[in-house]
């Protein structure tokens, strides 16, 4: 585990080394620490959009000890490469590089129109996902501890449903066209055992939209099963 | 009473009437939630047109670790205040003013920039912002900056050398800010060969 302070510590030994400008996005945990969401998280997320610069900040997390994980098991048995992550392990924490998607959630203009801070460490900027942003990408997941995240996000934040809902119509066609079926259980998940308050015409209206786009998807008989690893 | 819960339904920029309307309670009550709040943490004072005050709450405590970003930065130091779309944090170095100015610059942003003309009378170390200024590439749009700047505020004078190199600098493009020309200022926009974005009426704004 981390805190916000030792994490600001690897931040800056990545900006110090790197020789040019690479930006990313924080998410999960680690933007939550950023927020004063969370004290301490397992491992540190990060998003890239150029495949160069997770290669920079991987090289310069393995010349200061991380050790890149193998046979890391993907989300989906039908797509063992959709969303998967490069672990670097360190003796603390780990670090989780995606590279423009994290786990089916497609990071794209309107997830960077959201963020809400910039993080200067010289050479490495970081920037942090919406809370909107980082209680979707939980819901991807199947960790209990992503759903204390995400019930705690919901209570610190106002959150707003209406980018919640129409992003989730957007994941339909660039990412999982299930996306809003997962997102569905997930906050129905929370609203019953966490007891958070997540307004019902939302969880509805994501029904809606799964129900609409897996319509689409069978008259075009582009319907496939996907079965998440447990 | 809890804090926490009334910052959350106050998230936002607040007047004292606004809060009390929300709250349902008098102007005299909401100055001492105000006062509870800001004791917490949760608020922030800003400054309206006539110093009307106003305030930006929110249920997080702002992240006080590293430097002020670029906008809280100019905010700081600029007559023109912007509003931030975003808060930023500056870690490993305190930001200098000749960092700063060329950040302004290469947001592409006709406010910011203009905000940041006022960085001009705090600039020190001249060899310091060309360096930098040509690292990035935005040498003579620096120049002609400083030029305009010179026309409606009071700065330091800037060196023969670090002129010299400004005016024969590499820039990426000549536009300050996308598809923005003026017809003002044309001895300025001819001798650093850039186009200035702003009109001799935009620059006014520091004079109100």
């Amino acid at each position: 585990m981390i805190n916000l302070q030792e994490q600001i510590g690897l931040f800056k030994i990545i900006g110090s080394q790197l020789k040019n400008k690479v930006e990313c996005i924080a998410i999960g945990g680690s933007a939550m620490m950023f927020y004063g969401a969370k004290n301490a998280t397992k491992d540190v997320d990060m998003v890239f959009s150029k495949k160069e610069d997770l290669e920079d900040v991987k090289n310069i997390l393995y010349k200061s000890g991380f050790d890149e994980r193998n046979n890391i098991k993907g989300i989906f048995r039908e797509d063992e490469t959709a969303g998967k992550p490069t672990m670097m392990d360190g003796k603390d924490t780990r670090f989780d590089l995606f590279l423009n998607e994290v786990i089916g959630f497609q990071i794209h203009k309107d997830t960077i129109e959201r963020i809400k801070e910039v993080h200067d460490f010289g050479n490495f900027t970081v920037k942090t996902a919406s809370p909107e942003d980082i209680l979707m990408m939980k819901a991807c997941t199947e960790r209990e501890r992503d759903r204390d995240d995400a019930a705690e996000l919901v209570r610190k934040f106002n959150i707003d449903w209406n980018a919640v809902i129409n992003e989730s119509s957007k994941q339909t066609k660039i990412g999982i066209a299930a996306f809003p079926v997962l997102l569905y259980d997930f906050l129905t998940e929370l609203r019953e055992n966490f007891n958070v308050d997540i307004p019902k015409n939302i969880t509805k209206e994501l029904l809606l939209i799964a129900e609409k786009r897996l319509e689409e998807l069978k008259k075009q008989d582009k319907l496939i099963k996907v079965t998440k690893y447990k | 009473m809890d804090l926490y819960n009334t910052a959350k339904k106050l998230e936002g920029l607040q007047t004292v009437d606004s809060i009390a309307k929300n709250l349902g309670i008098d102007r005299r009550t909401a100055i001492n939630y105000v006062w509870m709040l800001r004791k917490e943490g949760f608020v922030e004072t800003v400054y309206g047109k006539r110093r009307i005050r106003m305030y930006k709450i929110s249920p997080l405590k702002p992240n006080k670790l590293g430097y002020p970003g670029l906008y809280e930065y100019l905010n700081q130091n600029s007559k023109i205040k912007i509003y931030a779309p975003y808060a930023e944090r500056i870690y490993g170095h305190k930001p200098t003013p000749e960092e700063m100015v060329v950040r302004a610059v290469k947001t592409g942003d006709l406010r910011t920039i203009l905000s940041s003309l006022a960085l001009f009378n705090k600039i020190k170390n001249w060899r310091r912002l060309s360096e930098i200024a040509r690292k990035e590439l935005v040498g003579r749009k620096i120049g002609a900056l400083y030029d305009t700047a010179k026309i409606i505020i009071r700065v330091r004078r800037m060196d023969k050398k670090t002129r010299k190199a400004l005016l024969n600098s590499r820039i990426k493009n000549k536009q300050i800010v996308k598809y923005a020309r003026t017809k003002d200022l044309q001895h300025i926009q001819k001798e650093w060969k850039v186009y200035l974005p702003f009109n001799k009426a935009d620059l006014e704004a520091y004079r109100e």
